[in-house]
């Protein structure tokens, strides 16, 4: 029985190495036919014309998460010290699950709210936006991971002990000194992987960005155009019924091996931040 | 010091001054304006939920109707029902939690109760039958192989627990590619909503060890113990009293699992989702191997690609009812822990 329990536990690891030999495997046979070099430093990306550089889909994910840094940054953090230093009790029990529903949304849902409302209203400042752009995906996945900034951020300054504060307080500063001066610093390296973690999930988002941002390619830094990210490229294939063996199919393999190692090592380097920069307060 | 702010100048002192109560002094512009700079931030994040909800509901309201429920996909938006799509979900969950719960759970079990324990006494007893000599050739061999499994254990279990933490920070989407290429590529099982459950219950495994495992953690040490100084076993005293005192924050914990997994869109298309197909999937989870794999957020993903207003007005709809669903799961998992959650 107890072997039994414990082979369910390695399942997990199972998993993990099932990951990594089913991206290396298949992602090995597409660079058989593509140089590797050829991969990453191609600015052009059209599978059908046989052109795999992959800088256009990369910079695509790495244009609309830093967007969704733009906006969950300030929103996230805001809403953090609000909730953690001037909010009441009462209605910090309140906000803060309501918050949390944004990041429990299926993506879909956000993705149809890009395309619905939040592109139209965007079109309304911009005249002349396209129906597809990266403004309103970053936009969306920023909502998505404002809330896990802001939760994983106000864990960090509550764990601040109050004597801290009630120092500060003594010597004459104010709650805005407080909380700039005293709690976000002692809690900054959680701030800090909280803002990490939630790029690396921007980064992995998919159906948003597939549906909000389209599925052209393109090398550009402009958020007002339309661009293909790395996950909406491997969405675009799948639906396509690409066969098994062909050059498409691997493709999707390669790029997901390149969206898992740049997500692990987005993690790693949170998981390395907080361990490092952590202070530990009784 | 300088980075305080340094009080004001006193007042000078007049014939006639008076205490002023610190009560009534003004806050100053710099903190009123930080204050309401965080209660502004807090606002907009609360201002753009209500606007995506308020959306959303004003565009589905008009689709949402008793047949749009129980009709049938079609290329007619105005005939378009969610009935597969609804069905393909429910069969998908039941395979899901099928494959994912027993091994979740075991794994929590095993890392939580057994795993974590103090193995000095187990070490002890094995030593001593070294020693004294009672076992020998292929049983001494036995016995050494369980030594070493007693010393590397440790880091072994460290090594699982660094593992699932980054399962769960994977991509869904690399799920995805699992699913393809083992399930459906090595397998061989074919795309269906079989293939699409097993990729999901990959997918929150790691959900459920970490749910499993803090609600095993919040019973007592001392209920296992008592149970032990009375006589049972480790394994008696945890699969007759800390389990069944887990069990409803464990039941919580999936429950929140399975709301994220019935989201979940991009994992379902890469291991083959049907986007579109009139097909009507039977309720019998053993038939799953069989069915298209349909789910709600794959017939959404469909409907909102259209770009015909009359098809986003039930893609709408097809998110009202999803957001429903998982407003009811969540209000079970919030009942559920409040009702039955025990304080000890």
């Amino acid at each position: 029985m107890l072997l039994a329990l414990a082979a369910a536990a390695t399942i997990s690891v199972l998993v993990t190495v099932g990951i990594v030999v089913v991206l290396v495997e298949e992602g090995a046979l597409f660079f058989t036919d593509v140089p590797i070099t050829e991969f990453f430093t191609g600015t052009q990306w059209f599978p059908l014309e046989g052109k795999f550089g992959v800088l256009p889909l990369l910079n695509a994910s790495i244009v609309i998460a830093l967007i969704a840094a733009v906006v969950a940054v300030p929103l996230g953090l805001g809403s953090a010290i609000y909730l953690s230093e001037y909010a009441p009790e009462r209605l910090r029990r309140v906000v803060k699950p309501v918050l949390e529903i944004l990041a429990g949304m299926p993506t879909i849902v956000l993705g149809f709210f890009a395309l619905d409302a939040v592109t139209p209203a965007l079109q309304m400042v911009f005249p002349g936006l396209g129906l597809y752009n990266a403004l309103a995906a970053g936009i969306v996945v920023g909502l998505l991971i404002t809330p896990l900034i802001s939760s994983l951020s106000e864990d960090a300054m509550r764990a601040v002990p109050n004597s801290m504060r009630e120092g500060a307080f003594g010597l004459g500063a104010t709650r805005r000194v407080v909380s700039l001066r005293v709690v976000i610093p002692a809690a900054l390296s959680g701030i800090v992987a909280s803002i990490v973690l939630a790029i690396s999930r921007a980064i992995g988002e998919t159906m948003a960005v597939t549906l909000a941002a389209g599925t052209i390619p393109n090398l550009s830094w402009n958020p007002l155009e339309g661009m293909q990210t790395i996950t909406a490229y491997i969405v675009q294939v799948s639906k396509g019924e690409a066969t098994r063996g062909s050059l498409q199919y691997d493709s999707i393999f390669a790029v997901g091996l390149l969206l898992f190692a740049v997500t692990l090592v987005i993690n790693i380097i949170a998981v390395r931040i907080v361990r490092k920069y952590r202070t530990v307060y009784q | 010091m300088s980075t305080l702010e340094t009080p004001s100048p006193p007042p000078p002192p007049s014939a006639t001054a008076t205490v002023r109560p610190l009560a009534k002094k003004r806050a100053r512009p710099s903190e009123q304006l930080f204050k309401w700079l965080v209660v502004g931030l807090t606002a907009i994040t609360m201002a753009m939920l209500i606007w995506l909800i308020t959306s959303v509901l004003i565009r589905g309201a008009g689709s949402i109707s008793w047949s749009f429920l129980t009709d049938k996909p079609s290329s007619n938006p105005a005939k378009a029902g969610f009935n597969s799509a609804l069905r393909g979900s429910v069969v998908l969950m039941m395979v899901t939690i099928f494959f994912a719960w027993p091994i979740g759970v075991a794994a929590a079990l095993y890392l939580e109760k057994f795993a974590a324990q103090s193995a000095t006494l187990t070490e002890r007893r094995l030593r001593e039958r070294l020693t004294t000599g009672r076992v020998s050739g292929l049983g001494a061999g036995w016995v050494h192989a369980r030594l070493w499994w007693l010393r590397i254990r440790p880091r072994v279990v460290h090594l699982i627990d660094v593992n699932i933490s980054n399962l769960a920070a994977v991509p869904s989407i690399i799920y995805g590619l699992l699913g393809l290429a083992i399930f459906v590529g090595v397998m061989g099982i074919s795309k269906s909503l079989l293939a699409g459950g097993l990729t999901l219950a990959v997918l929150i495994l790691p959900i459920i060890i970490i749910a499993a495992r803090e609600a095993l953690r919040a019973v007592p040490i001392s209920i296992e113990q008592g149970a032990m100084a009375l006589g049972a076993t480790r394994w008696q005293a945890v699969r007759s009293q800390v389990f069944p005192a887990a069990l409803p924050g464990i039941l919580t914990g999936t429950i929140l699992a399975m709301s994220r997994a019935i989201g979940e869109t991009a994992p379902l298309i890469v291991v083959g989702g049907v986007v579109f197909s009139t097909a009507v999937p039977s309720l019998n989870p053993l038939e799953a191997g069989n069915e298209a794999l349909l789910a709600m957020p794959l017939q959404i993903y469909f409907w909102t690609d259209q770009p015909q207003a009359s098809f986003q007005a039930i893609a709408a709809a097809g998110i009202i009812v999803l957001l429903a669903t998982l407003l009811v799961m969540n209000l079970v998992a919030i009942i559920l822990r409040n009702r039955y959650s025990k304080r000890w």
